[in-house]
């Protein structure tokens, strides 16, 4: 995204739009800082701009496409084989059985909510999830990104590149769930310059319930009262 | 899409009766399912929802229900359970073999559930936000930001807003429009942020 200053009056109504501040005055300009923005359309969608001067470029070129691919939801993502910011996770589980009841699916989302991340700090969490022996869902866009499946690299020349948000996803054996929390969340307190923000998916059994609830409030693992809930509708 | 899991500010005290409606055709049955999602447009519209999916890019609800294939996705946002226990019961009645998930307080879904006989499949359980949560703006502005899960409503335009409803140069109503309008998803609640927008300003 850029703003063509010949069209621009600097009236400044853009700037608060932008979700990671990257809209800013520059001596006599307004500006989009193109090594901040992280092409999620926002204000270009918003349609605020008196004299149109928010301009999308035709063709976004890799790897800064990428930024586009996981923040902006109205991409659409042929061009890397990068299919969308997350999967369906449990969304479609009930069509899918992606989850079983021996498994955890694990939601790891870097830079949400609107703190940003680069993909350098996606490329840890995808490191010390590797070395810790994970499945990671294959029709999530970080997955293509993965050169290396023993240790967990990213392709090099994303890595720069700055998105609102990445999704980590992947599976663990359930009776792993409380190892893997143990051992993730120091590292994302200690190690990750941004923020992260972590969710569970967990099949229920015959009669509606997962044991989660009661093994996270037993070892004092505080969780939302609030969550999604697949109501199992597709297949009656 | 919508991440709602991870919406802020919702408690068994306040803001307790929103109810995310998602209803997602699997991908590879999108074309088999085009019909189908089509009808599930218009029951989920018939029950008058807070917002749905589309309408905060200006597309009139007709035409969300001939976009409703290429979405393969209907999110939409009700606040009260009578309505979605009536919504569900139609659904189920039309059988159109595509997921629903609810996104509420656990509470409020097994309710639900219970008056539908029915038992939840899967959840999706937030254990919160860990690493540099210096980053993050106040609660207030979060329980507004999160709504939106993509995270497009920026913290800056939550304080534009609430500055200018302040000054009394827009209504808390319009304001809650303009902060609605950056999710694409159609999931910002307009009714709550509505009143997290007075609660802000008088505050
Ligand atoms: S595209 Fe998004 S990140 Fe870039 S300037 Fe516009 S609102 Fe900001
Ligand atoms: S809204 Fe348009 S005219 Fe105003 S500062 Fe932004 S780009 Fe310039």
């Amino acid at each position: 995204m850029f703003i063509d200053s010949t069209l621009c009056e600097r009236c400044m109504d853009c700037r608060p739009l932008c979700p990671v501040g990257a809209i800013r005055a520059r001596k006599k300009e307004v500006v989009i800082v193109q090594d901040e923005c992280v092409e999620c359309g926002t204000c270009f969608r918003y349609n605020i701009c008196p004299n149109s001067a928010i301009k999308q470029l035709d063709e976004i070129p890799y790897p800064r496409i990428v930024r586009a691919h996981f923040s902006d939801p109205a991409m659409t993502h042929e061009s890397i084989d990068v299919c969308g910011r997350g999967t369906e996770e449990m969304k479609t589980n009930d069509v899918t059985h992606s989850y079983t009841e021996d498994q955890i699916g694990f939601s790891v989302e870097l830079g949400r909510p609107g703190v940003g991340t680069r993909l350098y700090e996606l490329e840890k969490v995808v490191q010390k999830a590797t070395s810790m022996g994970v499945d990671f869902a294959e029709d999530n866009p970080v997955y293509p990104l993965i050169i290396d499946h023993s240790t967990g690299k990213l392709r090099p020349e994303v890595l720069n590149e700055k998105v609102l948000s990445a999704i980590a996803e992947f599976t663990v054996k359930r009776s792993e769930l409380l190892s893997f929390i143990s051992e993730l969340i120091p590292f994302f307190n200690n190690q990750i310059e941004t923020v992260v923000t972590v969710s569970l998916i967990a099949r229920c059994d015959k009669n509606g319930r997962v044991s989660v609830f009661e093994e996270l409030e037993r070892n004092r693992i505080a969780f939302y009262p609030n969550g999604k809930v697949n109501l199992g509708l597709a297949n009656i | 899409m919508t991440h709602s899991q991870n919406r802020t500010g919702i408690s068994h005290d306040s803001d307790n009766n929103e109810i995310v409606v998602l209803c997602m055709v699997h991908f590879k049955q999108k074309a088999e399912k085009a019909e189908a999602i089509k009808k599930m447009t218009d029951i989920v519209l018939s029950y008058s929802p807070d917002n749905i999916i589309g309408r905060p890019l200006g597309i009139k609800d007709e035409d969300i229900r001939e976009l409703s294939p290429s979405f393969g996705i209907i999110t939409a946002v009700f606040n009260d359970k009578e309505t979605v226990v009536k919504l569900l019961s139609e659904i189920r009645e039309n059988n159109l073999g595509i997921s629903v998930v609810l996104s509420s307080l656990f509470a409020n879904v097994r309710e639900i559930c219970h008056r539908q006989n029915l038992t939840e499949h899967t959840f999706n359980i937030s254990l919160g936000v860990f690493g540099q949560t210096e980053k993050l703006p106040d609660d207030d502005t979060l329980s507004i930001t999160t709504q939106c899960g993509h995270a497009l409503v920026a913290p800056a335009l939550v304080r534009k807003i609430i500055r200018q409803v302040k000054k009394g140069d827009l209504t808390s109503d319009d304001g809650a429009v303009l902060l609605a309008k950056p999710c694409v998803c159609g999931i910002v609640n307009h009714t709550r942020t509505k009143r997290i927008i007075e609660h802000m300003a008088g505050g």
